[in-house]
């Protein structure tokens, strides 16, 4: 069981792949084989059909499609936050369905970094309290968690604000302080929904070069959106119609 | 442990966070311990001082009366009561008294009218009555064998009979018993389990047979019994004292009638204890309520934490420990509430402070039961809730 915590090493400091999850250069971080989801029992609505999609390490993938494409339905299950009604999802080379919830919950906080559209920040915490909410439950000494989740902040721009709360910060401070969130357990994917949808176009612009600056050889780099500036930020452009994948491009990039 | 440390964190950074919420679904537990509290507290307070008396006093005193066969007059004992009484293995101690009828006292030199027409109660009694009493003298000395050795005319007064005779201390008083002078030589100190004995005067048993021609036999009897053998005391008196013979004998425990009144009254006690496990229910309630009405209110934040990888268990702990706080606070305050409560009522009312501060953790565990029993529900409700529906996405 490869679910030890992966962030032992501190943060910042180069770190080894732990034992158990595969890192390997072409080994998907995460993969979809012919996964369908469907909701409801008497009236099968089919949200996605037969969706095979593998996310590599490094990638910088933007999901686009029209409202009803089934995107969400993807960011739930690509988040491990649902399960699919048929079909594998691997992540890690784990399969989620096998796993129990609190096996699932720990496999998803150590590889999975959220950044919703509204923020989602817990409101009652400080900026620094969130993001140490990600560092819960995993024995790091608290002032070591604290340490941590202020670096992740410092690294955003924002240590002035770590004894803010959400209400007394902007709508991009607070999108960062979810990066800062997202990045704190040093995350193999960022999985964003509409990162970019509650923020002004400055804001909006400097969050997207915090996504830039995320990418890595190791860590995948997921956008779902609707917002052709977004998607055009990524190299990987995934289409979605009606629970399926219509167009799956990799962006030229010109090299000089 | 670490991870305890982290759940407890952030239970208490929930309840910290919305202040008055959890002071309002305190209020249950916090009602209900007072009201218990102080229920035991102040039925138990009002007779406190009572109680507090009962135990100075002990309970092992016995009071045996003769009683005559049916019809015949001032009945006694035998003259050597007492040593028979002694007999009796659980005795620790005897005092023969006698009562004189129809004796005028006068506590003045001419004065007369008015003391002859209301008759002092005069007592016979030995070396030992208030050793076996165990009430001190407030002034002089008791009766002693020197002076029926001598055939001193000496009385001592009871402490009421002192005052109505405006007797000062250390006054040389002589007053006149059936036209006899006796000189006063000490006051006895008021005898709470024979109230009878304050307005008594008392002298030796020969000064009573000689002075004032009675038969001298005693008919009251006052006897310690060794603690814990009241009863079987005062059940074994009779015999004792009759040895088959035709003396009949009524025995009194006197600190049964004061230990009844000292009894808290046990119905409203009752009610109290009832009507503050009501408070306990009527807020566990509460706490279910507002807990449920509050998951729902924070599905966002339960969407958070499962998304940062807090398993449901975690998500089910953190609002658990939420109504356990609620209940071990609720219960502190509500106890210290309790007890302020009995110590305020009892310096208003001025009366002694009795608290059993042995039972105020059975009501504070009460109050936890209930309010963790309360969280039961909305807390598996929470670990429940599915993020995808409570995160909003795409």
């Amino acid at each position: 069981m490869s679910t030890q915590p992966f962030d032992t090493p501190p943060y910042g400091v180069p770190r080894t792949a732990p034992p158990g999850v595969l890192r390997t250069d072409g080994e998907p971080l995460l993969e979809l084989e012919n996964v369908s989801r469907v909701y409801g029992e008497e009236i099968e609505v089919y949200a996605l059909r037969d969706v095979s999609l593998r996310i590599l390490p490094g990638e910088f993938m933007s999901i686009v499609g029209p409202s009803g494409s089934g995107k969400s339905t993807m960011l739930g299950l690509l988040g491990v936050l649902d399960l699919p009604t048929s079909g594998t999802i691997r992540v890690a080379g784990q399969d989620v369905s096998t796993l129990d919830d609190p096996t699932r919950s720990k496999l998803r906080g150590n590889s999975i970094g959220f950044v919703f559209q509204q923020f989602h920040l817990i409101p009652h915490l400080t900026a620094l309290g969130n993001v140490e909410t990600a560092l819960l439950y995993r024995d790091i000494a608290p002032r070591d968690r604290r340490e941590r989740a202020y670096h992740a902040l410092d690294q955003l721009g924002l240590s002035a604000r770590a004894d803010h709360r959400p209400v007394q910060m902007s709508g991009g401070e607070q999108q960062r302080v979810a990066l800062a969130r997202a990045i704190v357990t040093d995350p193999l994917m960022i999985l964003a929904d509409e990162p970019t949808g509650a923020l002004d176009s400055a804001n909006a612009a400097h969050v997207l070069d915090i996504f830039r600056s995320l990418e890595s050889a190791e860590r995948a780099v997921v956008m779902v959106t609707h917002d052709p500036t977004v998607a055009g930020t990524a190299r990987r452009k995934v289409s979605m119609r009606d629970g399926r994948i219509v167009a799956d491009e990799q962006r030229v990039e010109a090299t000089t | 442990m670490n991870q305890i440390g982290d759940l407890v964190g952030v239970a208490w950074s929930g309840l910290k966070a919305r202040k008055i919420r959890t002071l309002l679904i305190m209020l249950g537990p916090i009602i209900g311990v007072a009201a218990m509290v102080s229920a035991v507290g102040l039925t138990e307070s009002a007779k406190g001082a009572l109680q507090a008396q009962l135990s100075q006093l002990g309970t092992n005193l016995v009071i045996a009366q003769a009683g005559g066969t049916f019809g015949s007059q001032n009945p006694t004992f035998p003259s050597n009561a007492v040593q028979r009484v002694e007999n009796v293995s659980t005795v620790t101690g005897a005092s023969a008294t006698s009562n004189l009828s129809g004796v005028i006292s006068i506590p003045i030199q001419g004065a007369s009218g008015y003391y002859q027409a209301f008759p002092v109660p005069v007592r016979a009694a030995d070396d030992e009555l208030p050793s076996v009493l165990q009430v001190p003298l407030l002034d002089g000395r008791w009766l002693s064998t020197a002076d029926t050795r001598l055939h001193l005319r000496s009385v001592v007064l009871g402490e009421g009979i002192a005052k109505q005779y405006g007797y000062l201390p250390g006054e040389t008083r002589t007053i006149r018993l059936n036209n006899s002078n006796f000189g006063v030589v000490g006051v006895l100190g008021a005898v709470a389990l024979d109230p009878e004995l304050d307005n008594a005067a008392f002298v030796t048993q020969w000064a009573a047979k000689h002075v004032l021609g009675t038969n001298g036999r005693p008919n009251q009897l006052y006897i310690r019994a060794v603690p814990g053998s009241t009863q079987a005391t005062a059940n074994a008196i009779p015999t004792a004292i009759s040895l088959g013979g035709t003396n009949q004998v009524s025995t009194q425990i006197p600190t049964d009638i004061l230990q009844a009144a000292a009894q808290a009254n046990k119905t409203l006690q009752q009610v109290a204890l009832l009507a503050g496990l009501l408070a306990l229910t009527v807020g566990g309630i509460g706490i279910a309520n507002v807990m449920s009405i509050s998951v729902i209110q924070r599905s966002a934040e339960i969407g958070i934490r499962r998304a940062v990888g807090h398993s449901r268990s975690k998500i089910g702990a953190q609002f658990l420990l939420e109504s356990l706080f609620v209940g071990i606070l609720g219960g502190i305050i509500g106890a210290i509430l309790g007890v302020a409560v009995v110590y305020g009522v009892s310096a208003f009312a001025g009366w002694v402070v009795v608290i059993a501060y042995r039972e105020i953790p059975i009501w504070m565990g009460l109050a936890l039961l209930v309010s963790v029993s309360a969280g039961l529900y909305p807390s598996i409700k929470a670990a429940r809730l599915e993020p995808l529906e409570t995160l909003r996405l795409g």
